[in-house]
């Protein structure tokens, strides 16, 4: 009975983050107008049958910006995830591989890197670059910081599983065949790490998701106009009461149906992984 | 301590002492290896038999194993090789069996790329001559040479067939000596006696020596012409296979031979069987 209700869960799950993904693949037709265009005569309004969602204080249609920045947040994060995962498998995988001093420079790196404030290096670094850049740029320095910053944990768990592989029956027998080092690593220690590397690349993106809302709710993510959940979010921090408007609400409501979708799929993997 | 004269024909001799940090773990070991021979190394667990093993082919960490002494093996001290010089002996003049079959191969990997890349550790030449190096590797230990089995992953086999593959990889290059370490111990009697069988018959065709590491006695006596002893991280005696047998020299060989399973004569009760197990 339990297994059933979770896998309907999961079922609910997948088809929400399909419709979502799909949504806002579809944004340049759904969306009655682009993210940035303003409608002067309606500064603020609320839901109509023009404006599905309302619009912002000046003027911009909410629902075209909930669908863009969904498009932003949901490439965004799977592209951090992809370098931190990328990073962690060269940091952490190698050093796990060549063991001795270079797992030990490694892992203290590491180690330094997961002792201070994550957030409050990201608002750092973040802040050290000028406020006024273009869009583009804003959103690729977002993906890069996370990206760069978020390496750490993973790192430290493919240190681990590599320096098991280095030591597994099968690399000694590739050993004594007579592989050359390089060969033992990416022919023997490198697929084995896949597994892995998956499963980090996965967590990773609700991580990644919601750091990236982090920055945006504090203005340093993705720069106006460019909609990005973060920066959509920055809207709620003004409200006084719940009930007066609560279709601001929205792209909090997709955040945190999209995170628990996510998690929701990634318990299955880790089912399936054990 | 009892050992047998040394021959002409050498293809290994080893002379040496090794220890971790403090720990001494094989003290004065002495062993002598005849081209095309199977020698037999036996002795219980914990013993130091792997470690031996590991020293010939150069696969323990240098930091932590400190060895001292001299095996000379083809001219060489593979004692004071580099790590280079060694890389070039492995699999091409000494392989290695373990034990595991199944964790002893690459899981992720087919099995077609597990032997090509095991070819091309030591050879060079196009798609066609290693598919044909293959092919006469799988023959030579009884395996089907198809595209079907190729394409197989390790946890797709039987544990005989991926031992198979494994000796497959072993003898793919000619080498001159083989080590199997355990190689039939966690095998069943059938497919033990099997790959004994197989042992037996690349020994005879292609003249390579073996050096057969185990604790299982019967499967020793079965194929070595010569064992060496092993106690405590000592060689303790070394002789024929029939002498070790009938007339064994050492404590810890009588000891040895004395926990030799043997079948007693029928009729008598549980309590004179214990009786029996207990005075021999």
């Amino acid at each position: 009975m339990r297994s059933e209700s979770m896998n309907l869960g999961r079922k609910l799950a997948c088809a929400v983050l399909v419709l979502v993904l799909a949504a806002s693949a579809a944004a340049n037709w759904l969306a009655p107008a682009g993210y940035a265009r303003q409608y002067r005569d309606a500064t603020g309004a609320p839901p109509s049958r023009a404006h599905w969602l309302g619009t912002d204080e000046i003027g911009r249609d909410r629902f075209a910006r909930v669908l863009y920045g969904t498009r932003i947040s949901l490439l965004l994060a799977p592209a951090a995830a992809f370098l931190s995962t990328l990073m962690a498998a060269f940091i952490g995988g190698l050093a796990g591989y060549l063991g001795g001093a270079w797992a030990r420079i490694a892992m203290a790196v590491t180690d330094l890197f997961l002792s201070l404030p994550w957030l409050f290096l990201l608002i750092t670094a973040r802040a050290l670059m000028p406020l006024n850049v273009s869009p583009l740029v804003s959103v690729l320095v977002t993906f890069l910081l996370l990206g760069l910053l978020g390496w750490t944990t993973a790192a430290r768990v493919l240190c681990t599983t590599a320096a098991s592989l280095r030591s597994s029956d099968f690399v000694r027998q590739a050993r004594a065949v007579g592989l050359p080092g390089q060969r033992l690593f990416w022919i023997h220690v490198v697929p084995n790490l896949k597994p892995v590397l998956y499963a980090q690349f996965w967590i990773s993106i609700p991580v990644f998701i919601l750091s990236e809302a982090n920055l945006g709710i504090l203005g340093l993510g993705v720069a106006e106009p460019m909609p990005s959940w973060g920066s959509l979010l920055k809207e709620l921090e003004g409200m006084v009461s719940v009930g007066e408007e609560p279709w601001k609400f929205v792209p909090l409501i997709l955040l945190v149906v999209v995170v628990t979708s996510f998690q929701l799929l990634l318990s299955r993997q880790e089912e399936i992984a054990a | 301590m009892a050992f047998d004269t040394p021959q002409n024909d050498t293809l290994l001799s080893a002379h040496f002492s090794l220890r971790y940090a403090d720990k001494p773990v094989l003290r004065g070991v002495r062993l002598e290896i005849q081209r095309g021979e199977v020698m037999g190394l036996v002795g219980q667990s914990g013993s130091g038999k792997s470690t031996l093993a590991m020293t010939i082919l150069g696969l323990l960490e240098k930091k932590r194993a400190h060895a001292e002494g001299s095996i000379q093996f083809q001219d060489s001290d593979l004692l004071q090789l580099s790590e280079r010089e060694l890389r070039t002996l492995r699999g091409r003049s000494i392989s290695l069996v373990l034990q595991s079959p199944l964790s002893s191969l690459n899981p992720a990997l087919r099995i077609r790329t597990q032997l090509k890349e095991a070819w091309r550790a030591h050879a060079s030449g196009t798609n066609s001559d290693c598919g044909n190096a293959i092919r006469t590797c799988l023959e030579s230990v009884s395996l089907p040479t198809d595209d079907e089995f190729l394409r197989k992953y390790p946890s797709q086999m039987s544990v005989g067939q991926a031992q198979r593959v494994l000796i497959a990889m072993a003898v793919m290059h000619r080498p001159v000596l083989l080590i199997a370490d355990e190689a039939t111990s966690a095998l069943d009697v059938i497919t033990q006696s099997e790959i004994l069988a197989l042992f037996r018959a690349l020994n005879r065709s292609t003249g390579m020596a073996i050096l057969y590491i185990s604790h299982d006695l019967a499967s020793v006596a079965g194929i070595c012409d010569r064992i060496a002893i092993l106690h405590q991280g000592e060689v303790v005696e070394c002789g024929t296979t029939e002498q070790i047998f009938a007339n064994p020299q050492h404590e810890y060989t009588q000891r040895l031979m004395a926990a030799m399973p043997r079948i007693l004569p029928a009729g008598p009760s549980i309590q004179h069987k214990t009786q029996a197990a207990a005075t021999r």
